[in-house]
């Protein structure tokens, strides 16, 4: 249904061209697809010293690691810039703090597992520090709330909930900070924003599902999670939050050092003590802000819907875009009864719903994750995400100097000339991608699977994405840069340069690190054919190295293939 | 600090003044049958964002109206109050409307606030019409239908991206195909843009669900053009020799995935993509070279940007091999639970002086008539007051702008501003009395549709018995 279909791609081989593999630690080539989905990267160590060991330990020990976390990196930093003269230059960089602890997390924290999940969770618990956003100005509130994602990657669904509601991040991003009770004399009412969105977004969805993400159907059509009612009614529980240790209507000088980056206050002479009925549960007059919101969001995490709803996304952050019913109903299972066994039969998780470490060992043992033919299953998988593009590529090749303030592409990503996604700075609280997104004229759209980071894909992105690596993976800031900035990120290609003669061993190598062996002969062909046009050494000038240049383009070519460009 | 820096590689082709581009295109032969393609004609979709808030858009003007108006919104004409050089929404200050169907109002008057000056300026001059609550209905409704639920009602009232889809395409979020692509399979399929169907759905943003037709399929501009693969540009540098070529040559077809072949469906999407993406901007690139400068300045803004970029498209159209072109541009901003008397006034601004740039633009190369301008957003808002800002409601007010408008007028209707009056589904959310679909009626068929056509573009368009609003 395409244009110009005279360039459609020929019709799919048969099955089985390429190599099946599982999930497991069995091979070089499993242990890297596993954390493809459980990392910001598999790098060549890990893999090496994987291989062979059991994931369900892996993912045990990951539990168990303490958490990297960004606030106390960006206090330091507020600190040390703040002797900055206006004009300091890039190291004086304040506001892009927290993209900067997030690249330095993603790279190189221990806690990969706890990382990516944090960030999975900030592409559904959305805010935004994307300028003009106000957010984009308080560094210490973004990075409290990072950290409420990070601390709470392992923890249980109503607890992130509730401390997302209170933290002054989403207050300030959805409107809810110093939302005041109605009040009669003006026709005033309370904000309603954050109301819709934590249903809409954030717990329950728009219409009735089953436990296995099917919409339930009356009379062909489904049904509606909520009314307009409920959302007005919902608003009333939201008000009375404001910064902590002040007023509700404060002075910022009065206020403690650490308000913007603590928990909000409830101030019950600004909340509404009107009854409030949400769902159905009757919250009654005169209950209080703290009890009002427990309430509340109790119904939200005890609604049927949750579990599918949130496993749904999870499910589309990690593995595959489309997830199969059977596959969303064992992870919302294990959403719902908190507990998960891992293939050593350690059971994960302590019996409550919402127990996050359950539902992520979930997704992550599925027999959908890891069925071998689900790698040569026509609709499996997913669109790399293009932030974890290109951290994979900065874990893979050991990339020095993980210093984010000295490499500016790195400050804002958002542009479709970089990565067209940057991290905790979506356009607004729908994220980058809509999990319901079904690319229109396209071969995924026209059997109608939802493919949400297609959404990010075109002929602006693809090559903004290329030119994006082609900085990084050249290594162009050293020519382009003096100082500190021309040292950060700089790949090491010591493993790659082995192979500079050996273009077939070149290609069989990459091969493993970024498609832990699934790329196609067709692109492994064509990667061989060209770099071995690439002369090694040219007579005419001494300072042209051909073997850089062939791992470098190597590199480019493979992670800019469909090969690579798809998770599966 | 710095904030700004030195881009990093080279970025898109530069803008370079070139040959005169003639404007005599290739005209495709009428078919009796199928859509009118003669001529050039364009729509340019610019979507506010969020939901802009009607009532602070067209506001009301004869004394009753508007004081029961400012009984009302209080709490915000306050804080307006006391905004840098007064408040733009004073009775006073506002810019009273003179509509030619006046009487069809009786004693009720309506006005913009100054920020929307150069826009209130081309609705002086007929060069641009108001449509009054405009939003998605499926059939005409009113609020005890509403309230009992008793009629069709549109899928996801109030959800922002849900209410964006079925502005765009007449269904909730999933939906495949938008009534802008439709137009353009229209024109297509009657044999527009025989030389080229890659430019005939364009946008600066993303993957537009408005642009996506059967056959159309949107492309991304930007205001310096298409990017080019900065690795492929390095070694087109050395294809003097055959060696060369040959090195070229395979790259590129890395690059278009030419020998790609998968049975992964999102792998072969992506391959798609990659097959036309090169090609498609080279073409672009080279017939931006074409291009003569605007004496029009647009601004800086990221609206202003945007048209630009569509105005640039446009004058380039011979090159580009076109003759029927629709445009989608978009601005955020709009989503005004808070800040709402520090955000909308900046944000009118923009509008009025990038639609305003736009127009002049537009005559600038002689195609005043044949272009149109609308602006759409995800819905209106409530007239009850948050604090400092407004909740998502339902029909708003939206303007059309071109030569070919009959304007000068208000076309559709203005419900009250008053509380629980007929139309009110609850705290001032208007109940749409024109459909989205009503509102695109006009444009397709000024575009060149068929009826069979706009019926195929515009499903529940026979539900509404009413004639075609005729703005244009």
């Amino acid at each position: 249904m395409r244009r110009s279909h005279w360039r459609l791609v020929s019709p799919p081989p048969p099955a089985g061209s390429r190599a099946a593999i599982g999930a497991s630690f069995d091979t070089q080539q499993s242990t890297a697809l596993f954390l493809t989905r459980a990392t910001f990267g598999p790098t060549q160590s890990d893999i090496q010293s994987l291989t062979g060991t059991s994931p369900s330990d892996w993912v045990l020990a990951e539990f168990n690691k303490p958490a990297t976390l960004n606030l106390d990196f960006v206090l330091s930093e507020l600190q040390r810039t703040s002797s900055c003269a206006a004009d300091g230059g890039i190291n004086c960089e304040v506001k892009q703090i927290p993209t900067f602890s997030f690249w330095i997390n993603a790279v190189r924290a221990d806690d990969q597992l706890r990382q990516r999940v944090a960030f999975a969770l900030s592409q559904i618990l959305v805010i935004s520090s994307r300028e003009p956003e106000a957010l984009f100005e308080v560094p210490e509130t973004v990075a409290h709330y990072q950290d409420v994602l990070v601390r709470n990657a392992f923890g249980n669904y109503r607890d992130l909930l509730e401390e997302v509601t209170y933290s002054p991040a989403m207050g300030d991003y959805l409107t809810y900070f110093q939302n005041a009770k109605a009040d009669p004399s003006s026709a005033r009412m309370p904000d309603e924003n954050y109301a819709r969105e934590i249903m809409q977004l954030f717990s329950i969805g728009l219409v009735q599902l089953e436990m296995d993400g099917d919409i339930v159907l009356q009379n062909g059509e489904a049904i509606e999670t909520y009314t307009n009612r409920d959302v007005t009614e919902l608003a009333k529980v939201f008000t009375g939050l404001s910064f902590k240790g002040g007023r509700f209507f404060f002075d910022y000088p009065t206020l403690p050092s650490d308000a913007t980056y603590s928990p909000m206050q409830a101030y019950p002479e600004w909340h509404s003590d009107e009854a409030k009925t949400v769902l159905g549960t009757t919250i009654p007059a005169g209950t209080g802000p703290e009890e009002s919101i427990d309430l509340a969001l109790d119904a939200l995490v005890n609604h049927p819907n949750t579990p599918p709803f949130i496993s749904r996304q999870l499910i589309q952050r990690l593995v595959t875009g489309n997830p199969e019913p059977d596959y969303i109903q064992r992870v919302a299972t294990a959403f719902a009864d908190g507990a998960y066994t891992l293939p050593n039969g350690t059971v994960v998780g302590d019996g409550r719903r919402g127990d996050l470490s359950a539902t992520v060992a979930a997704i992550l043992f599925d027999p959908d994750a890891v069925d071998p033919s689900n790698r040569n299953d026509a609709q499996f998988g997913k669109v790399r995400e293009p932030i974890l593009r290109f951290t994979h590529w900065a874990r893979t090749f050991s990339a020095n100097s993980v210093t984010p303030v000295n490499s500016f592409p790195l400050w804002n990503t958002s542009d479709g000339g970089a990565l067209a996604q940057a991290p905790y700075k979506s356009p607004s609280v729908f994220n980058f991608y809509r999990p319901g997104y079904i690319a229109p004229g396209t071969e995924t759209g026209a059997v109608g699977l939802t493919m949400p980071e297609l959404q990010l894909v075109n002929a602006n992105t693809l090559s903004g994405y290329s030119n994006f690596m082609t900085y990084f993976i050249f290594g162009l800031a050293t020519e382009q840069e003096s100082g500190a900035d021309a040292s950060s990120f700089i790949p090491n290609y010591a493993d790659e340069l082995a192979f500079a003669s050996d273009p077939e061993g070149l290609v069989n190598h990459l091969d493993l690190l970024v498609t832990y062996g699934l790329s196609t002969p067709e692109t492994r062909t064509q990667i061989q054919s060209f770099i071995e046009r690439i002369p090694l050494t040219d007579p005419n000038d001494p300072n042209y190295d051909g073997a850089d240049l062939r791992v470098k383009m190597a590199v480019l070519m493979m992670m800019t293939s469909p090969d690579y460009l798809v998770q599966r | 600090m710095q904030t700004t820096r030195r881009t990093f590689l080279t970025g898109a082709g530069a803008l370079s003044a070139a040959s005169l581009a003639g404007f005599g295109s290739s005209l495709s032969a009428f078919q009796a049958h199928a859509a009118n393609t003669g001529g050039y004609k364009a729509l340019v979709c610019v979507f506010l964002l969020g939901g802009l808030d009607n009532y602070d858009t067209i506001l009301p003007y004869d004394q009753s109206s508007y004081d029961a108006f400012a009984g009302i919104r209080e709490p915000l004409l306050s804080q307006y109050n006391g905004i840098q050089g007064g408040s733009t929404r004073a009775r006073n200050r506002l810019l009273p409307l003179s509509p030619s169907n006046a009487s069809q109002f009786g004693s009720r008057q309506f006005a913009m606030p100054e920020e929307l000056s150069g826009l209130k300026g081309l609705f002086d001059s007929q060069n641009a019409a108001i449509v009054g609550n405009v939003g998605p209905l499926i059939r005409p409704l009113n609020r005890t239908q509403y309230e009992n639920d008793s009629v069709e009602q549109p899928k996801r009232l109030f959800s922002h991206n849900d209410q964006q889809a079925t502005w765009m395409s007449s269904a909730p979020e999933g939906a495949q195909y938008g009534w802008g692509g439709r137009f353009a399979d229209a024109a297509l399929n009657s044999g527009a843009n025989s030389g080229s169907r890659d430019f005939t759905t364009i946008t600066s943003l993303g993957n537009e669900l408005y642009l996506t037709g059967q056959e159309a399929q949107p492309y991304q501009i930007a205001l310096n053009g298409a990017p080019t693969v900065d690795a492929l540009d390095m070694f087109g540098e050395s294809r003097g020799s055959s060696d060369g070529e040959a090195r070229y040559q395979l790259l590129r077809e890395h690059f278009e995935a030419m020998q790609f072949n998968s049975p992964n469906l999102i792998e072969r999407d992506i391959a798609n993509s990659m097959r036309t993406a090169l090609s498609t901007n080279e073409t672009f690139n080279t017939a931006l070279q074409t291009l003569q400068p605007f004496s029009t300045s647009f601004g800086d803004s990221h609206l202003g940007r945007q048209l630009q970029a569509v105005a640039n498209t446009i004058a380039i159209r011979d090159a580009l091999t076109v003759n029927r072109q629709v445009f989608f541009v978009a601005v955020g901003g709009f989503d005004t639970h808070s800040g709402q008397v520090s955000t909308i006034p900046r944000m009118q601004r923009q509008i009025d002086e990038s639609v305003v740039a736009f127009h002049q633009a537009m005559q600038e190369l002689g195609l005043n008539e044949d272009v149109t301008l609308f602006t759409a957003s995800d819905f209106g808002r409530t007239m009850i007051v948050n604090g400092d800002g407004t909740d998502h409601g339902w029909g708003g007010h939206h303007f059309v702008v071109g030569g070919a408008v009959q304007g000068g007028r208000i076309y559709g209707d203005i419900p009250p501003y008053t509380l629980g009056h007929d139309l009110d589904a609850g705290n001032g959310r208007l109940i749409p009395t024109t459909s989205v679909e009503q509102f695109a009626e006009p444009l397709g068929r000024w575009f060149g549709l068929t009826d069979a056509e706009i019926a195929s573009a515009l499903p529940n368009l026979g539900n509404f018995g009413g004639a075609d609003l005729s703005f244009i």
